[in-house]
C-alpha cells in the first residue's frame, strides 16, 4: 500500500518537473520569437519607410512632368476644359446596340438563352 | 642510562627552540597550531580571529555594492559612445496633403575601436582601398588616437558594407544610422532646409525644430526609432511649389534674368502655400549653400527697393486717413520738384489724376503727393504699423532688417511712397499687401498649417474693411485697365499691381538694370491667395519691344502661375464676374468700372 503510494508521488514529482521543464523550454522558443518577430518588424519598417522615401523620389512632380512631357501626347490643363458638373449635358439613353443589331438580323426571336433582364448584364433598351 | 623523553620535556624543548629561534616561519607555525589544534583552551582566540576575518570580508563587499551603487559610470563604454555619435531620428517632414517632404532612411555606418585594431597601418590601407574617398593620413590619425571609437565612414553603401566586411579586420564595424532624404531635391528646399551629417538641422524647418526641442538627437533612449516620432505638417503645398518653381524656372532662361523668387500666400490664414528663390539648391547635397550669397532666400532674407507695389501701401495710407477719397483728385501734370531732386512718372500723363488712375497709371507723383498729405511721422507710424520697419520673423531661422534710411525727411516719404529708399524682405511686403485685400487683418505669415479662426485671433486690424475693400477694387481695375493685364486670367477675377524698381549701379539709379516685382490677389472679390514673383535683371524681348518693365516678365509668370495652381488648389474658374464685387463701394456709387475691359 505505502510503497504504491511512494510509486505515485515520485511518478507525480518526476512528471511535474518534466511538465515545469517543457514549459519553459517553451517560453524561452516563445520569447526568442517574440525578439526575432520584433527585429523582423523593424527591419519591415525600415524597408517600408525606404520604399516610402522611393516612391516619393519616383513621384517628384518635376521628374512626373518630364516623363509626361516625353511620353505622353498631351497638353497642359486648360481652363476652358473645367467644366461645373450641372454644365455638362445630359446623359444619353443606354442603347443595346448589339441587340439593336441582333433585331435587324432578325436573330432576336425566342431563344435557349434567358432574356436580358433577367441576367442584368446588358440591360434592355429604355 | 638513556633518558626517555616525556611529554614535559617535549614542550621543554618546543619552548627552547621558541625561545632560541623566533623567525617569521616558526611563527606560522604557531598560527597554523592554533587554528588546527583541537585544544579547547585556546579555542576562544580561534574564535575571535574567525569572526575578525569575517567582518572584514562582509565589510569589503558592503563596500562594493555600495560603490556599485552610487557610481554613474556604465560599464559598455562603446555601446554608449556609439549612441552618442550615431545620428538621431528626426521626425518626418510632410506637406500640406501629407506627401513627404523629408524623411529618415537607415543606412549603414563603418566605425572603429582603436584600442582593438592590431596592425593600424595594415588596417588604413586595406580600409582606404575599398573607400578611396577616405583620406588615408587623416584616417591613420583617428585610429591612432586613445579613444574607444571612431567613426570611419559615415553612411557607406551595401556594396562598401560588404566589401569592409570582407576584409575580417578586428576593431572595425558597422552601426546602422538614420539618414535623411529629401525625395522632392530642389522643390521647397529654401523652406525645409536641411541637416549635417549628424541630423542636426542647419537651416530651414529642419533648424526650427530643433530648435523648437521637438527633436533633440542626442538625448538617450530617444535616439533611433523613428515611428516614436510624430510627422510635422508644413502649410506648403508641394504641387504648387513645383508649380511655381517651374514657372520661375522657364522665366528665368526666357528673360535671362540673374535670378527669381516668388512666393503663393493665404491671405486668410498666413500660411504660405509655396516658396521659391532661384538659384536655389538641392538639400540632399547641399554642399558650399551656406557661403554662397547668390543662392539666398531672397523672399526673407534679401531686402529690396519693392518699387510701384509699394504705391498699394501708399495709397492704402492715404484712404484709410481719409485725407483722400477715391473721387479725389491729384495734380500730376507736372514733374514734382523737392530741392536738387525731380521726381518724374514712368507712364506721364501731364493731367489732374483720380486716385484709381494714379494706381493703374502708376504714378510717381500722385503716390508721393498723397503720402506728403500724410506726413512724414503719419507715413512712419503707418509702415511701422504694417510691419515694415521692423525685421519679419517667421518660422524659418533665416530672416532680415528692412534698410530704413537713419535721416527720414519729406524726400525720403516722397521717394519710399512709390517705393524707393527702403529695402524690404519682400515676404514683409507680402504680409503687407496680404493685410490690404484680407479685410484689414495683419496676420504674420507661417510655414506650419494655421486655421482661418487661429489666425483671426492672432491677428491685429491695420486698415478699415472699406479701405482694404478700396485696396481690392483699385488692384482689379488695374487688371482690366492697368499694368497688370497679363495677369488677368479669365474666371478667377483677379488683381494685381506691377512694381519695377531701377537698382542701385555704382550710387546712381540705373535704367537698364531693374528689379520686377509683381503682386497678385485671386479672386479680388473675396481673396484667397496672393502671388508674388519677382526678376532680378530681367531682360527685355524683341517680342515685348524690348521693353523689361515687370508686366512683360514677372507679369506674365504670374498670369501662368495662376492657370496653373489655382485648379491644382481645387478653385474652379468662374463662368461669370461676382455680381456685387464690392458692395461697400456700391453703396457709394463707386467701384463699377473695375470689369470694363480696356485702357481709356
Amino acid at each position: 500500500m505505502w510503497r504504491l503510494l511512494h510509486v505515485i508521488a515520485i511518478a507525480a514529482l518526476i512528471g511535474s518537473a518534466a511538465y515545469v521543464y517543457s514549459v519553459k523550454y517553451q517560453t524561452i522558443y516563445a520569447s526568442e520569437q517574440i525578439v526575432k518577430t520584433r527585429h523582423q518588424i523593424a527591419k519591415e519598417r525600415d524597408a517600408i519607410n525606404l520604399l516610402r522615401a522611393e516612391f516619393a523620389h519616383l513621384t517628384r512632380p518635376d521628374r512626373l512632368q518630364a516623363l509626361a512631357d516625353a511620353q505622353l501626347d498631351m497638353q497642359p490643363l486648360a481652363l476652358n476644359q473645367i467644366v461645373k458638373a450641372d454644365d455638362l449635358p445630359d446623359q444619353a439613353p443606354k442603347v443595346d446596340s448589339i441587340g439593336r443589331k441582333l433585331e435587324s438580323l432578325g436573330l432576336l426571336g425566342d431563344s435557349a438563352t434567358p432574356s436580358s433582364g433577367v441576367t442584368g448584364a446588358t440591360p434592355a433598351v429604355r | 642510562m638513556n633518558e626517555t623523553p616525556g611529554p614535559e620535556a617535549d614542550e621543554i624543548a618546543a619552548h627552547r627552540v621558541a625561545a632560541t629561534r623566533v623567525g617569521p616561519i616558526t611563527r606560522l607555525g604557531g598560527l597554523a597550531r592554533l587554528l588546527f589544534s583541537a585544544r579547547l583552551d585556546k579555542s576562544a582566540g580561534r574564535i575571535r580571529f574567525i569572526a575578525l576575518a569575517m567582518a572584514v570580508a562582509y565589510l569589503g563587499i558592503g563596500v562594493k555594492l555600495i560603490s556599485l551603487g552610487v557610481s554613474h559610470d556604465p560599464p559598455q563604454t562603446l555601446k554608449v559612445a556609439a549612441d552618442q555619435a550615431v545620428s538621431g531620428a528626426r521626425p518626418d517632414l510632410l506637406d500640406r496633403n501629407g506627401e513627404i517632404l523629408a524623411t529618415d532612411v537607415k543606412t549603414m555606418s563603418v566605425f572603429a575601436e582603436p584600442r582593438r585594431i592590431i596592425d593600424k597601418d595594415e588596417a588604413v590601407e586595406l580600409i582606404t582601398a575599398v573607400l578611396p574617398d577616405v583620406d588615408a593620413k587623416e584616417l591613420r590619425e583617428r585610429l591612432s588616437s586613445k579613444k574607444g571609437f571612431v567613426w570611419v565612414k559615415r553612411q557607406v553603401t551595401a556594396k562598401e558594407q560588404q566589401e569592409i566586411f570582407h576584409l575580417g579586420l578586428p576593431g572595425v564595424g558597422f552601426l546602422p544610422e538614420n539618414k535623411r532624404v529629401y525625395p522632392n531635391g530642389p522643390i521647397g528646399a529654401h523652406v525645409i532646409g536641411f541637416v549635417d551629417t549628424d541630423n542636426i538641422g542647419i537651416a530651414g524647418m529642419e533648424k526650427y525644430l530643433d530648435q523648437q526641442s521637438l527633436t533633440d538627437p542626442h538625448v538617450p533612449g530617444f535616439v533611433l526609432d523613428p515611428t516614436a516620432l510624430k510627422p510635422v505638417r508644413l502649410s506648403l503645398d508641394l504641387k504648387a511649389t513645383h508649380a511655381l518653381r517651374d514657372e520661375l524656372v522657364a522665366g528665368l532662361a526666357r528673360f535671362k534674368a540673374k535670378a527669381a523668387a516668388g512666393a503663393i500666400l493665404d491671405v486668410t490664414t498666413g500660411e504660405v502655400i509655396a516658396l521659391e528663390s532661384l538659384p536655389d539648391f538641392d538639400p540632399n547635397d547641399p554642399g558650399d549653400f551656406i557661403k554662397d550669397p547668390t543662392r539666398i532666400n531672397r523672399l526673407n532674407v534679401g531686402v529690396y527697393e519693392m518699387g510701384s507695389t509699394f504705391k498699394a501701401l501708399s495709397l492704402a495710407m492715404a484712404l484709410d486717413s481719409g485725407k483722400v477719397t477715391l473721387n479725389s483728385r491729384i495734380d500730376a501734370r507736372d514733374s514734382l520738384r523737392y530741392g536738387h531732386f525731380t521726381i518724374h512718372d514712368f507712364h506721364a500723363t501731364h493731367r489732374v489724376l483720380t486716385v484709381p488712375e494714379v494706381f493703374t497709371h502708376s504714378s510717381n507723383i500722385g503716390a508721393a503727393r498723397m503720402a506728403l498729405m500724410v506726413g512724414v511721422e503719419g507715413h512712419q507710424a503707418f509702415l511701422r504699423k504694417m510691419g515694415q520697419l521692423d525685421r519679419l520673423r517667421t518660422e524659418l531661422p533665416e530672416s532680415a532688417e528692412p534698410l530704413v534710411p537713419k535721416h527720414w525727411g519729406e524726400l525720403n516719404t516722397m521717394t519710399i511712397a512709390f517705393g524707393q529708399g527702403l529695402n524690404v524682405a519682400p515676404l514683409q511686403a507680402m504680409m503687407a499687401v496680404a493685410a490690404l485685400v484680407n479685410g484689414g487683418e495683419m496676420m504674420t505669415p507661417t510655414f506650419l498649417p494655421r486655421s482661418e479662426a487661429d489666425a483671426l485671433a492672432a491677428s491685429r486690424r491695420v486698415i478699415s474693411p472699406q479701405t482694404s475693400e478700396s485696396m481690392r477694387y483699385l488692384m482689379r481695375s488695374n487688371a482690366t485697365h492697368g499694368s497688370a493685364g497679363f495677369a488677368n486670367v479669365p474666371g478667377y477675377y483677379v488683381g494685381g499691381k506691377t512694381g519695377t524698381a531701377d537698382k542701385i549701379v555704382n550710387g546712381r539709379y540705373s535704367q537698364d538694370r531693374v528689379f520686377t516685382t509683381f503682386m497678385a490677389v485671386a479672386p479680388a472679390d473675396k481673396p484667397k491667395y496672393l502671388y508674388l514673383v519677382m526678376y532680378d535683371e530681367p531682360q527685355g524681348l524683341p517680342e515685348d519691344g524690348g521693353y523689361h518693365t515687370a508686366a512683360y516678365n514677372s507679369g506674365r509668370v504670374t498670369g501662368k502661375l495662376i492657370t496653373r495652381v489655382e485648379p491644382l488648389e481645387g478653385v474652379p474658374p468662374a463662368d461669370h464676374f461676382p455680381d456685387q464685387p464690392f458692395p461697400m463701394l456700391a453703396r457709394l456709387g463707386l467701384g463699377g468700372d473695375a470689369d470694363r475691359i480696356g485702357k481709356e
